[in-house]
């Protein structure tokens, strides 16, 4: 049944969208929403794209980050050793 | 060419700096970094028998590193243990967010535009701003967003993983995206 919902409402349902599939019902309510409210619309794309930044940031940060210290290494060497490697 | 059989002894060399900077961009700390690289090292050695030739030796250290990252995250999550009418605790809750008479938007909170969002910030500063935000959430906000959208575990794995409940679980990331938006919005975007 299609009901009014509010920005709570629709802005949590949104955040459920990429886990789980809305009932059709909700899914209209949650479009008629969308509909006559700028504010949740913009929310609707900024939350996929904080979600797609918080990746690609990682992937970015683990191909251009520091390297290992010399001495961690040396460690780390050392440790394996005395665990039999 | 990668070897059919493992030389632990030269690990260090050969995946420290790799499997050390994927370590580095989930945590953001590089004793915990250098100590989930060790960790893996050592976890590896343990389950060499378990090693299939085929495979690449790269690739297992990887899996190996992945589960300890997430391990990680399930000590952060659980550093403090909350119940749901606490989880807002250290952080704000939705009723910061909505007019808790009608649930709209409080007009200060309601979202701006971020049509220029590519142009009024580099991609590295943007990556930056979204980090510091991220590192502001309350731990578990911060462990469930991370293990969410950086590790893309599926909302069933993370409850399981952290013995939530579903709704436990919505309120949470629901409640990380409203902090994380606003922390970017204040931050640069949406000001143009």
């Amino acid at each position: 049944m299609l009901r009014l919902i509010n920005c709570q409402n629709a802005t949590r349902l949104l955040d459920q969208q990429p886990d789980r599939a809305l009932p059709w019902g909700t899914r209209a309510s949650l479009w008629l929403h969308l509909r006559y409210c700028p504010y949740c619309n913009r929310y609707a794309k900024q939350t996929v794209l904080i979600a797609e930044w918080a990746r690609v940031a990682a992937a970015s940060r683990a191909s251009s980050g520091p390297t290992l210290p010399e001495a961690a290494k040396e460690r780390m060497r050392a440790r394996l050793a005395e665990a039999g490697a | 060419m990668t070897p059919s059989i493992p030389i632990p002894a030269q690990w260090p060399a050969r995946y420290g700096d790799e499997l050390f900077r994927f370590a580095l961009s989930r945590v953001s700390d590089t004793d915990v970094a250098e100590e989930l690289v060790q960790e893996t090292f050592l976890s590896a050695l343990d389950g060499l028998a378990t090693f299939r030739a085929e495979a690449s030796e790269r690739t297992w250290l990887f899996v190996i590193l992945r589960r300890k990252i997430i391990d990680y995250y399930r000590r952060q999550a659980r550093s403090k243990q909350v119940s749901l009418d606490e989880i807002g605790e250290g952080g704000a809750t939705e009723a910061d967010f909505f007019n808790p008479e009608n649930g709209h938007w409080t007009g200060p909170q309601a979202p701006a535009s971020w049509l220029n969002a590519d142009a009024a910030l580099e991609q590295q500063e943007l990556h930056d701003i979204l980090l510091r935000c991220q590192q502001r959430l309350p731990a578990q906000q911060g462990a469930v967003f991370a293990m969410r959208f950086v590790e893309e575990l599926s909302a069933e794995e993370i409850c399981q993983e952290l013995g939530l409940s579903s709704a436990n679980y919505w309120v949470i990331v629901h409640r990380a995206k409203l902090q994380l938006r606003r922390c970017l919005e204040k931050h640069g975007l949406g000001k143009n």
